[in-house]
Order: structure tokens, then C-alpha cells, then sequence
């Protein structure tokens, strides 16, 4: 019974993160000029008030919309997950492994892997400088972490 | 008081669609071509009437930036006139069909200086109140990325192999249980025939005579 709220409680967060770090604007902050990108937009502060500007188009448009696609299908994933597991909770059999949960939890895991790399690996490489890291990444690669131990318990746990 | 309100309210029907009549055109919002290539601008109406016979189209063309237009093309009394004089010459062909409301002009061979608003007008006689409708010619030397093609791509094909292996699954189960339960059908239909046929072979055995000693 424990074992089955806690790993509630560790999907759920997941979820919650993977959620905060597709929607929230704070992929790459900088702070002269302040601003706050992600991967759908740029909220500039201009004169104490913040306005939303296209990316630069010096971004490399096929690798943002990569990561656009696979934040959104982690996020999905880990959804669907979720009701998978419910489901699974009333009707497998005793003894049977959460196979499907798991199945669906290691393919979010692995979109929001595929995500944060590209944007690690190809965006701001020049401009170490001026900015870092926002909390929205921070939270991508801690989701990743936390699907990939959810999905691990999924595969090893057994139905009492 | 009835025959008034009858023959009021069908004077009234008859006036008021007239009234609100309008001819509404339709064209695309914007499009995107190389250069060099050819691009084919549509233009589509709606009327409450029938096409007439003289329906027209024309079709205007203003350069980004400037604030005067040119006609370009212009079909009128079953014949369509193009450009003769300007930067259009022979470069623009009338392909549409009035017969079925259909105004759409072609342009060969773009170049950077086609960008500008296109502006189509339609008119069915009698039905000629109406706004023109303009679209938006972009010529590009290498066509960029449009925001979010790929995203959607990427998203809908993935959603779509996850339907897909859903819906192959349950199929492979359901005809997995209907081929056993059509085996272990006949497999005691064909005991019930077995049954059956082996008392029809069986034949009596032969009877033979023997001469009594």
C-alpha cells in the first residue's frame, strides 16, 4: 500500500515537471539584457514590464522544433502513463509486472532525454558568457531522472 | 388583419434577402514561392444568385510599399484579359473556371520583385455589393522552415505509431481467440463426423459358406 503511494506520488511529480518545463519560460535566462527564453518564446524586460518576442532566427530552427515536438510528447507519455497505471492497478492479474506503465514511462523518460541533450548540446554554445541555465532546464533533466527511476520500478515491481 | 400580415410579411421576404445580399470573395491569406517558379492565386466568390453571364473577375496587384495598384488580369463577358503593358506581361495566364465561381489567376517565372497584395474583386451581376479579398505573394530564394511543421510532424507521426500498435494488438488478439474458438469448433464437429462416417464404413463382415463336411 505504501509502495503504491509512494510510486504515485514519484509519477505525479514527474509529471508536474515535465509540465513546469515545457510551459514555463526559463530554458536560458540572462540578465543584461534580462531575459527569459524557452523553447517557444523570449519574454524581454523592457522597461519594467516584460514583453514576449519571437526567438532569435539564429536559432537553429529544425533542433528547436525537435525540442518543442519531444518535450510535448514526454509530457504526454508520462500522462498516458499515469491512466495506464491506474488501469493496470485494477486489472492485472497477481503476480503480473506493471509492463505497459513501465513501456510508456521509459519512452517519456526518453523524449525528455532526447529534448534536453539537443538543447544542451546545440543551443547557446557561444553565449556561456552572457547567461545561464533557467530553472525549466534544471527541471527537464530532473524529470528525466525521476521517469527513469519511476519506469525501473515499474519493470521490477510486482502485483501483491 | 390576417391578409395584411400575410401579404406584408411576404413583400418583406421577398425585399429583405435582397437587402442583406451580398457577394462575398474568397482568396488564400498569404503564400509562399520560390523564385522562378509559377503560383497559382485562387479566387473563389459566394452569391446567393446563379453565376450570370456577366460575371467578373479583376485582379489587381500592389508592390510592397507602394500605395497604388495595377490591374493585372481581368475577365469580363466570357473573355479574359491580361496583362499586356507592365511588369506582368505574358507572365500572367487566367485559369480559372466563372462557370463554377472559380476567378484563379497563374503567374510564371516569379521574382523578387512580384512581392506585394494581390487583390481580387468579383462581381455577379446583379449581386455587386461586396469587399475584395487580398493575398499576400512572399517569394523566397530557398523556402524556410514554417514554424511549427516540423513540431506537429514529429508529434503526429509518433501519436500515430502509438494508435497503430494499439489497434494491431487488440486486432492480433481478436483473431487469435476467434481462430481458437473456430479450431476448437470444429475439432468437435469433426469428432461428431468421425463418429458417424466410421459407422457407416463399418460393414458387416463377409459372410462365407462353408460346405457342411
Amino acid at each position: 500500500m505504501l509502495v503504491l503511494i509512494a510510486l504515485s506520488i514519484l509519477h505525479i511529480a514527474a509529471i508536474i515537471l515535465l509540465l513546469v518545463a515545457t510551459i514555463d519560460n526559463a530554458w536560458w535566462v540572462t540578465f543584461n539584457p534580462q531575459t527569459s527564453t524557452d523553447v517557444w518564446g523570449r519574454w524581454v524586460l523592457t522597461n519594467n514590464k516584460w514583453n514576449l518576442t519571437d526567438l532569435p532566427s539564429s536559432y537553429p530552427a529544425d533542433y528547436l522544433q525537435a525540442v518543442q515536438a519531444t518535450t510535448v510528447l514526454a509530457c504526454i507519455f508520462s500522462i498516458i502513463a499515469l491512466f495506464v497505471f491506474i488501469a493496470e492497478l485494477f486489472t492485472l492479474p497477481k503476480g503480473r509486472r506493471f509492463t505497459i506503465s513501465g513501456v510508456f514511462q521509459v519512452l517519456a523518460c526518453l523524449f525528455i532525454m532526447i529534448a534536453a541533450s539537443i538543447y544542451t548540446d546545440r543551443f547557446h554554445i557561444n553565449e556561456k558568457s552572457i547567461g545561464n541555465y533557467g530553472h525549466s532546464f534544471i527541471l527537464a533533466w530532473i524529470a528525466f531522472g525521476l521517469t527513469f527511476i519511476s519506469s525501473i520500478v515499474y519493470f521490477v515491481l510486482r502485483k501483491k | 388583419m390576417l391578409r395584411v400580415l400575410a401579404l406584408a410579411s411576404v413583400v418583406l421576404l421577398g425585399i429583405a434577402p435582397q437587402a442583406s445580399q451580398a457577394i462575398t470573395v474568397y482568396t488564400s491569406w498569404e503564400r509562399h514561392a520560390l523564385v522562378g517558379s509559377d503560383v497559382r492565386l485562387s479566387c473563389s466568390f459566394f452569391s446567393w444568385r446563379f453565376v450570370s453571364e456577366d460575371v467578373s473577375f479583376t485582379w489587381r496587384y500592389r508592390p510592397d510599399g507602394s500605395r497604388d495598384s495595377v490591374s493585372i488580369a481581368h475577365y469580363a463577358g466570357g473573355e479574359a484579359y491580361t496583362d499586356n503593358k507592365g511588369a506582368f506581361k505574358d507572365r500572367v495566364e487566367f485559369v480559372g473556371n466563372p462557370k463554377r465561381r472559380d476567378g484563379s489567376i497563374l503567374i510564371k517565372n516569379l521574382d523578387f520583385s512580384d512581392n506585394g497584395t494581390f487583390t481580387c474583386d468579383a462581381k455577379n451581376p446583379p449581386d455587386i455589393v461586396g469587399r475584395p479579398s487580398s493575398v499576400r505573394l512572399l517569394v523566397f530564394e530557398t523556402l524556410p522552415i514554417q514554424a511549427g511543421v516540423i513540431t506537429g510532424a514529429i508529434i503526429g507521426v509518433v501519436l500515430g505509431l502509438l494508435v497503430l500498435i494499439v489497434v494491431i494488438y487488440y486486432l492480433m488478439r481478436f483473431l487469435v481467440a476467434r481462430r481458437v474458438f473456430s479450431l476448437s469448433v470444429s475439432k468437435h464437429g469433426k469428432k461428431k463426423k468421425e463418429g458417424s462416417q466410421q459407422r457407416q464404413l463399418w460393414t458387416p463382415p463377409p459372410l462365407t459358406c462353408y460346405p457342411l463336411p
